[in-house]
């Protein structure tokens, strides 16, 4: 029975003392000032005051967007959408290959429900299937993410979106320390201030307990993601600094980064360009592939270190510290330096096998790692995506990773600044903006701008919370 | 008027790990980190004053790295001989909940637990509330913070209590015992500030005579107070809440646990009550 202007129909139930506690009459007013319509199917009330009523709802709604937003709003006073039968599930029928019509995930924490029981998904990640796997210690099956290559036949895969719930971003989690989100893009923000709000979000996540094995939320790890502008705009030491001090867990870059960043320690130019004086260096051009040739007769990046070739940077204050690393490769890489993965699906196998545990990103002055890395996070992971192209926040947003905060700034100064409230002032810094000493090895640099992708234009600072608006 | 026909017998946790590692509500602020000495002399002061209050205290073992453990009014709803764990909304709160069942397993306690896809965090979000002349205990229980609405239904259903569901809605007062304070069967402290206007609606319903605390009151957390027969510890006593809890028969004693205001948690929220019976089920399981 539709009615005229209203489109959707859904049928809630809700129950427990809902006469009593005036959770009926909200739940009716809610649905009204959605501005959609409802009829009551049937109300259970209890005999006595101790027993619990049940109720349900049919709720007629203009379009899909308001009822779902009803919907989740609904959820939170208890009322839940009825024919939450199990989620169905399908044997794959071959290697590689989800079954028709398999429940594509979000990076959202997501439920699916077994033998009337929800199960917690343990990985959340985006554009995936949901796996079922053999029954765990606490008697539930085991259900996780699993992308499209990694299935194999035979694997029980769940189907459609019956018996799976998805939680929305926690609305008030975290209140004030997320407020500074929620303002509109503005270059008139103070920058040192958002700098000193994302270096006291960075000190929480730090200050956490390790994440228990297999953890439904996040944990005290960071994770960066960085781009080869950074070492161009003299960030680099500023960087392996944060690396150095523990700030620093997990690092993924391509091969780019990791080669600008050996050569501006070894030769002290990126892509030929002098870091410290900003000028081409002579037959500089060519320095880059010199750096990865080098590396490439060593073996790896961890035996140039140990080799006393590589004394300083970024990757070296990796190798020193036990920091893992991911370079993901790409079609126009030079060489590649040894350790770079050539086969992207390896690469992105070999950065899941990092997530666990995290609790922050900061993606820095990356747009091909920053959404390759965007499509593995779990929603819970907070998310800064610093950038002076506020098209990589945007394209971020528009593939799913809602938790992502755009800071639209150029990256040297946000760094610089970052290291600075981490880890105080640099050693033999002026304070100024201009060159400074050699702080860790090699030639005197400084934060001038180097090649092509470098903006000379003054920070302006946005925040962008990404995507929808949260519930 | 009759007293409350509990809250004699508390188990509490001394501080000796706590501290404000992470930030879960707005009074938690990380570089904030409380005085150990003080915050263990506070807790000391409140259990002297508790039992010349007449209370009896239990001492659950404190756990290095679960610094809110100190917070045993979260550990679970007690309902005579059953403890019903609490299933707390953020992982780093989670830990808590194997010690806490592990001591009420070991003191004699029926352990039940609610399922595992609903948040509820003990009695911190669960106070019951007896009015005169009612068919026994009422369970008030908030919603949204840190509890689930879809929880409460599952508590009445393991504990046989009916259920006063109230929406909280201000994140400062994100559990009910910083909202809501039973004083016996007419009176209770209640804050509105803290509820929404279905939620004021049904305390007003159910407690004849309450005492409303304005919104600094509340702040203070004055609710978050512990009651002993006519005898109120409080964590402050606004001046107005004094002289009515007086003018009522009730004698105040007000014990200083700002250290612990650091991690948003008052007198109540370090205090869980064993001895609440909330319907014939708890009252069975109780030794005989």
């Amino acid at each position: 029975m539709e009615r005229a202007g209203h489109e959707v129909s859904e049928v809630v139930e809700v129950e427990g003392h809902i006469i009593d506690s005036l959770i009926l009459a909200k739940v009716l007013d809610l649905v009204l000032a959605a501005g959609c319509d409802y009829e009551t199917l049937d109300v259970d009330i209890g005999k006595s005051n101790r027993d619990v009523s049940r109720a349900r709802i049919r709720i007629d709604a203009p379009d899909e967007a308001t009822m779902s937003n009803l919907l989740v709003e609904l959820q939170a006073h208890g009322a839940n959408r009825v024919d939450q039968g199990d989620a169905r599930t399908v044997a794959a029928d071959a290697d590689g290959v989800l079954p028709a019509g398999f429940y594509s995930t979000t990076n959202l924490p997501t439920w699916v429900r077994l033998g009337g029981h929800w199960v917690p998904v343990a990985n959340p990640e985006m554009d995936c299937g949901l796996l079922v796997g053999p029954v765990g210690p606490d008697g539930q099956p085991v259900v996780r993410t699993v992308p499209m290559h990694r299935v194999r036949a035979g694997d029980r895969i769940v189907v459609g979106s019956e018996g799976v719930r998805v939680e929305p971003l926690e609305r008030r989690r975290h209140g004030a320390h997320f407020e500074f989100m929620n303002s509109e893009v503005s270059s008139e923000k103070p920058k040192g201030l958002v700098v000193s709000q994302v270096a006291a979000r960075i000190r929480e996540v730090k200050a956490r307990p390790p994440a228990a094995p297999g953890a439904n939320g996040p944990g005290n790890r960071v994770l960066a993601v960085v781009g080869p502008a950074l070492i161009h705009t003299g960030a680099g030491p500023d960087l392996a600094r944060l690396v150095r001090e523990g700030w620093i867990d997990v690092l993924f870059a391509g091969n780019g980064f990791a080669t600008h960043d050996i050569e501006s320690n070894v030769l002290g130019t990126s892509l030929g360009v002098s870091v410290g004086l900003g000028t081409p260096a002579e037959g500089g051009h060519a320095n880059h592939l010199r750096v990865i040739n080098e590396v490439r007769r060593r073996g790896s990046i961890a035996q140039a270190v140990e080799s006393g070739w590589l004394t300083g940077g970024v990757m070296y204050e990796c190798v020193r510290h036990q920091v893992p690393f991911v370079l993901g490769g790409s079609i126009r890489d030079d060489g590649p330096l040894p350790d770079t993965k050539a086969n992207v699906v390896e690469a992105a196998d070999a950065m899941r096998e990092l997530l666990p545990g995290l609790g922050a990103a900061l993606i820095l002055a990356s747009t091909l790692h920053a959404i390759a890395t965007g499509n593995l996070l779990p929603a819970w992971v907070e998310t800064y995506c610093v950038d002076i192209n506020q098209a990589v926040v945007t394209k971020l947003a528009d593939r799913g990773s809602h938790q992502a905060l755009g800071i639209v700034t150029d990256v040297g100064l946000f760094v610089r600044e970052l290291a600075e409230a981490l880890c105080g002032p640099a050693p033999g810094d002026s304070g100024g903006g201009g060159p400074r000493g050699s702080a860790l090895t090699g030639p005197a640099r400084g934060p001038h701008g180097g090649p092509e992708e470098v903006s000379q234009a003054p920070a302006a600072v946005g925040w962008t919370q990404t995507g929808e608006a949260r519930p | 008027m009759t007293a409350l026909s509990w809250g004699r017998r508390y188990l509490m946790c001394r501080p000796e790990h706590f501290e404000v590692l992470y930030e879960i509500n707005p009074w938690m602020h990380a570089e904030v980190r409380p005085d150990p000495d003080r915050a263990l002399a506070q807790h000391e002061r409140l259990m002297a004053t508790l039992r010349d209050a007449g209370a009896q205290i239990e001492l659950e073992d404190p756990a290095e790295g679960l610094p809110d453990l100190v917070f045993t009014a979260n550990a679970g709803v007690v309902n005579g001989g059953q403890f019903v764990p609490a299933h707390f909304r953020h992982p780093e709160r989670q830990g808590e909940t194997p010690h806490d069942i592990a001591w009420f397993q070991s003191h004699g306690w029926r352990v039940d637990r609610l399922p595992g896809d609903v948040v509820h965090e003990g009695a911190g979000d669960a106070l019951p509330f007896d009015p005169e002349g009612g068919e026994g205990p009422v369970l008030v229980s908030g919603y949204r913070m840190r509890s689930d609405a879809a929880s409460h239904t599952h508590l009445s259903r393991l504990t046989g209590a009916p259920v006063r569901s109230v929406e909280l809605v201000d994140e400062r007062l994100y559990h009910l015992d910083l909202t809501f304070c039973p004083l016996d069967n007419r009176r209770a402290m209640v804050a509105p500030l803290g509820l929404d206007p279905y939620g004021r609606k049904v305390l007003k319903a159910l407690v004849p005579e309450p005492l409303v605390l304005e919104d600094e009151e509340a702040l203070s957390f004055a609710a978050n107070s512990v009651v002993v027969g006519t005898n109120i510890v409080m964590p402050a006593c606004p001046p107005r809440v004094g002289r009515q809890l007086e003018a009522w028969g009730f004698s105040v004693a007000v014990a200083p646990v700002d250290e612990f205001q650091k991690a948003g948690g008052g007198c109540r929220c370090l205090t869980l009550a064993l001895d609440v019976v909330l319907s014939d089920l708890g009252r069975e399981l109780l030794p005989a």
